[in-house]
């Protein structure tokens, strides 16, 4: 009884917690049409969480004011098949999630979707921006309500997969090292076949050469 | 004590609500970092902000990964607007500030190339960023009124060095990411290039042939008898 009571206060303090996580992320201006985007290098079947707020400059107060309703923000994925994998829009404050299939360079990007240039009134749009990969991007606190963990069940379960997380990584670095090498011996095998190829090329020219113009002085009976 | 733990319940939710630096409860550890890569286009000068607060420690480290030169101009700037530092044409840098209020600014500056875009990867390293007795606060609810008591405070200060270190063994594995991105592209342009010039000089090669078997047929083709 009592330890249940315990356990919802501490699952409501949790859920708080994950609230108010955005409160300081970093933050960039963007003009009217203009794209911001961004690459995350990530294994395959990881989950990123990205997490933006919006602000307006309000020229009045000389401030930045939470965004207007209406100024909406497009958010587009693409995959390292420049596939894209996720194109919608958001509200001016919103939240975007996908799982990579692939194991690459994704590609995120962000443009606002107004089409009336007054309104950012020569100002720009201030945009809060948190990506999350991985195992950052499990909700702890749900996870823990759902499989009714005890705290230290929780904690153990996340640093399993926290564990996880870097194994996938490391399986992927090795998987990038290959391709690596791959190309370097490849380069390195070029190097030395163009080399002779052109030096071959250049005594069958010469060759040529001599002898297509020493039959043409015969011809001309120069010779 | 139903009455006591119901009251430090409700306290727990105030303190959670008007609170501004509550970290998730997921980290365990102090710090949080953010890595992002973007590119920079020719002649483009791109800026990043940071609320910090007083008495706590921003670290910044970047490095180009791609694009002629591989380098790039680096500013940081105070809430107030002096810069603390500035890099010329680097290709990675690390930076320490220990903050006031404000925000921070810090830029990219690409604006000295005029043909090559250049991808960048940076990562920010906040410290002390939320107030200490609020962790301790929180642990106190956590105190259970088991008998493990103490038992379960041992186990708790293992997993958070596990954690910790965990942590950082994922920051170190970032940095391996970036810095191999960066050899990988720089191979692959050596790949590029290598196939370019080789196929350049082939053609080069055979084209200066053929004009100077042609000029050397053209000094003889008029009827002029050369003398011998």
């Amino acid at each position: 009884m009592v330890s249940v009571r315990m356990r919802s206060c501490v699952l409501s303090v949790l859920l708080l917690n994950v609230f108010y996580n955005v409160v300081s992320s970093l933050y960039f201006h963007i003009g009217e049409t203009e794209k911001k985007c961004f690459i995350e290098e990530i294994p395959d079947e990881t989950m990123i969480i990205g997490n933006y707020r919006t602000q307006l400059y309000d020229k009045q107060r000389e401030e930045y004011l939470p965004a207007t309703q209406g100024l909406g923000m497009f958010v587009e994925v693409k995959d390292p098949d420049d596939k894209v994998i996720l194109s919608r829009q958001y509200g001016s404050e919103g939240r975007f999630t996908f799982t990579s299939h692939t194991p690459g360079e994704h590609q995120i990007c962000l443009h606002s979707n107004s089409s009336k240039f007054a309104l950012f009134a020569g100002g720009l749009l201030r945009v809060h921006l948190d990506i999350q990969v991985g195992e950052h991007a499990n909700n702890y606190a749900e996870i823990a309500a759902k499989d009714k963990l005890t705290e230290l069940q929780l904690r153990v379960r996340q640093l399993v997969e926290q564990v996880d997380q870097i194994q996938k990584e490391q399986n992927y670095q090795r998987y990038r090292e290959e391709r690596f090498r791959q190309t370097s011996e490849s380069t390195n095998q070029r190097v030395l076949w163009w080399s002779i190829v052109q030096t071959l090329i250049l005594v069958a020219i010469g060759i040529w050469q001599m002898r297509h113009l020493k039959s043409f002085f015969e011809a001309k009976k120069l010779v | 004590m139903e009455v006591g733990r119901v009251i430090v319940c409700a306290l727990a939710v105030f303190v959670a609500l008007f609170s501004e630096r509550f970290v998730v409860l997921a980290s365990f550890s102090q710090s949080m970092d953010s890595d992002f890569t973007f590119t920079l286009p020719a002649g483009r000068k791109e800026c990043f902000f940071q609320t910090m607060k007083k008495d706590a420690s921003l670290e910044i480290e970047y490095q180009v990964l791609d694009g002629a030169g591989l380098d790039v101009d680096f500013l940081i700037s105070s809430p107030s607007g002096q810069v603390l530092f500035s890099d010329y044409h680097k290709s990675d840098g690390v930076h320490t500030v220990e903050t006031v209020d404000g925000d921070y600014m810090f830029c990219f500056d690409n604006t000295f190339s005029t043909v090559s875009e250049k991808l960048i990867f940076f990562e920010l390293i906040l410290d002390n960023m939320e107030i200490e007795e609020e962790q301790d606060d929180w642990k106190e609810y956590v105190q259970g009124t088991d008998i493990l008591d103490m038992k379960l405070e041992d186990i708790m200060d293992t997993i958070n060095n596990v954690k910790a270190r965990l942590g950082k063994s994922v920051h170190i594995q970032t940095v391996l990411r970036a810095f191999e991105a960066r050899d990988r592209n720089i191979q692959e342009s050596n790949f590029d290039r290598v196939n370019f010039w080789s196929i350049t000089n082939m053609v080069v090669m055979m084209v200066i042939s053929g004009i100077q078997v042609y000029l050397v047929r053209s000094l003889f083709e008029d009827k002029r008898k050369v003398r011998t």
